[in-house]
C-alpha cells in the first residue's frame, strides 16, 4: 500500500460540522504542498462522514494527488500522497 | 381523534425510511445552498431540483386522480407576505451556521453528530422564544401582505395544469441534459452510499404519501415550539399563560387517515400536530441512527473546536426563530409548497439564497478559518 519511508501526517476531523472536513483537508493539502509533491509525506485524513469522503476524494484527485480510501472500523481513512507517473 | 395508532405508526414509518435515505445519501439541503457560495458549484442542488420536479408531478397527478385534496390559500400555505422572504433569509443564515437544516439536524443527530445535538437545543430555544413577539410579528405579516393570490396559477389567473406542465417541461429539459451528461451521478468511493438522485425520487414519494394520507406535507418545526411550550409550562406556568401563541389551538387541517378535521398548534397539548410530527421526528432520528450503526459509523466525538459548537447553537436558534417567523421550515416549503407553486414558499426559497450567502461569509470568517 504505502512505502514505509513515507512520513505520515494525520488529521482527525471526525464529528466536525460540515463543511469543515473538506475545507480542513484543502487547507492541510496546501500547507503541506511541498513535502506532498516531492513525495516525502503522506497526509491521512480521518472522517466519519461519507459525503465528505466522496467530496475529498473528488477534489483532491482533481488537484493531481493520489487518493486512497480505507474504510476502518469507526471512520474512513483518506490517504493523500504524490501520484506516480505511471498511474497518470 | 380517530385512528390515532394508525397515524402514529404511519408517520413513524415515514420518518424511519426518510432517516435511512437521508443518512445514506447525505441529503443535506443546507449544504446544497452553502456550496453554491462556498465552492461556486453545488452538484447536489441538482438532486433537490429533481426532488421538487418529482413532487410537483406526483402532487398534480394525485390531485387529478382525486387522491390528493388541497386548495390554496389554506391553513398549510397562506397568502404571501414580506415576512416569508425575511423568514427565508434568516433561515438560510441559520442552516449554514448550524451545518444542516432542521431535518438535516435530525438525521445528523441520529448518526451521532454532537454539533447536531447542540443545534437541536438551539432550535427548541429559538422556536419557543418566538412566542414572546408573536403578536407583533403577526401584525407585520398582515401589514406586508403582497397579494390576495396564494399561488402562481392564481396570480396569473391561468389553469394550474397549464402552468405545471410548462414548468415541468422546463425542469425536465434541464434534468434530462444533466442526466445524459452524467451530472446527476456523484462520484462514490463509499460502501452503502445512496446516490442523491435516487434519494430525491424516494423522498418525493414519501412526501406524497405524507401529504395525501396524513393531510400535511412533511414538516416538523412547530413541534419544536411545542416541546419548548411543554417545558415552559413546567418551569414558568405564570408567564406561559400570558403567551397567546401557546394558548391558541393553532390551525385546522383535514386528516384523511383520521377522516376528520384536526387542530394543530404549538401549545403544550396533544393534538393533530404532535400526532404526526412527534413520531416523524422520532422516526428520522432512529432511522438515521440505525443506518449509521449498520455502516459502523456511529460514534460520538466530543473533542470538537469550540467555534463549531457555538456556530451550531447560534444557527439552531436562528433556524428556530425563522421557522416560526416564515412560518415553517425548508422541507415544508421546498418539498411541499414549492411543488404546489405557493407564493409563500417561493418567497421563502428566494430568501434562502441571500441568507445562505451571508451564513457562508460568517462561517468562513468566524468559524472555519481557512
Amino acid at each position: 500500500m504505502t512505502e514505509a519511508k513515507l512520513k505520515q501526517v494525520e488529521i482527525d476531523v471526525c464529528g466536525q460540522i460540515c463543511p469543515s472536513s473538506l475545507l480542513t483537508t484543502l487547507r492541510e493539502v496546501n500547507n503541506h504542498k511541498q513535502p506532498l509533491r516531492s513525495g516525502e509525506i503522506q497526509l491521512d485524513i480521518l472522517t466519519d462522514n461519507s459525503d465528505s469522503t466522496n467530496r475529498i476524494f473528488e477534489a483532491v484527485s482533481n488537484m493531481g494527488y493520489m487518493v486512497e480510501i480505507n474504510e476502518q472500523k469507526k471512520h474512513f481513512r483518506i490517504s493523500i500522497s504524490k501520484r506516480n507517473r505511471t498511474e497518470g | 381523534m380517530e385512528n390515532q395508532p394508525i397515524i402514529i405508526f404511519f408517520a413513524f414509518l415515514l420518518g424511519i425510511v426518510s432517516g435511512v435515505i437521508m443518512h445514506r445519501s447525505d441529503f443535506c439541503i443546507a449544504g446544497m445552498f452553502r456550496d453554491l457560495f462556498l465552492f461556486r458549484s453545488s452538484p447536489l442542488l441538482r438532486s433537490l431540483i429533481l426532488l421538487i420536479a418529482c413532487s410537483m408531478l406526483l402532487f398534480e397527478m394525485a390531485r387529478v386522480a382525486g387522491l390528493l385534496n388541497y386548495s390554496l390559500p389554506s391553513s398549510l400555505y397562506g397568502l404571501p407576505s414580506l415576512t416569508n422572504l425575511l423568514g427565508g433569509t434568516l433561515f438560510g443564515v441559520g442552516m449554514v451556521l448550524a451545518g444542516g437544516c432542521v431535518v438535516g439536524t435530525l438525521y445528523k443527530l441520529g448518526s451521532g453528530s454532537v454539533p447536531a445535538v447542540v443545534s437541536f437545543f438551539g432550535l427548541i430555544v429559538g422556536s419557543t422564544f418566538y412566542a414572546e413577539f408573536h403578536p407583533l410579528w403577526k401584525q407585520l405579516s398582515l401589514a406586508t401582505r403582497l397579494s390576495t393570490a396564494a399561488s402562481i396559477p392564481q396570480l396569473l389567473d391561468v389553469q394550474p395544469t397549464t402552468i405545471f406542465i410548462t414548468i415541468l417541461a422546463i425542469l425536465g429539459c434541464f434534468l434530462f441534459r444533466w442526466q445524459t451528461k452524467g451530472k446527476m451521478l456523484r462520484p462514490n468511493v463509499v460502501k452503502g452510499y445512496l446516490q442523491p438522485r435516487t434519494a430525491a425520487l424516494l423522498l418525493a414519494i414519501i412526501g406524497l404519501l405524507s401529504f395525501s394520507l396524513t393531510g400535511m406535507p412533511l414538516g416538523i418545526t412547530t413541534s419544536y415550539a411545542k416541546v419548548g411550550a411543554y417545558f415552559e409550562q413546567l418551569v414558568a406556568p405564570g408567564h406561559m399563560a400570558t403567551l397567546g401563541y401557546f394558548q391558541g389551538r393553532g390551525f385546522e387541517y383535514f386528516s384523511p387517515l383520521s377522516n376528520q378535521v384536526l387542530t394543530a398548534g404549538a401549545g403544550p397539548f396533544w393534538d393533530g400536530l404532535s400526532l404526526v410530527q412527534f413520531p416523524l421526528i422520532g422516526g428520522i432520528v432512529l432511522g438515521s441512527g440505525f443506518s449509521a450503526v449498520r455502516m459502523g459509523k456511529f460514534k460520538l466525538h466530543f473533542n470538537l473546536p469550540k467555534p463549531q459548537l457555538i456556530s451550531a447553537l447560534f444557527g439552531g436558534i436562528l433556524m428556530g426563530l425563522a421557522s416560526r417567523m416564515t412560518p415553517a421550515c425548508n422541507v415544508w416549503h421546498l418539498m411541499g409548497g414549492l411543488p404546489l407553486l405557493s407564493l409563500q414558499s417561493i418567497l421563502f426559497t428566494i430568501g434562502l439564497f441571500p441568507g445562505a450567502w451571508f451564513g457562508t461569509r460568517m462561517l468562513t470568517r468566524f468559524v472555519l478559518r481557512t
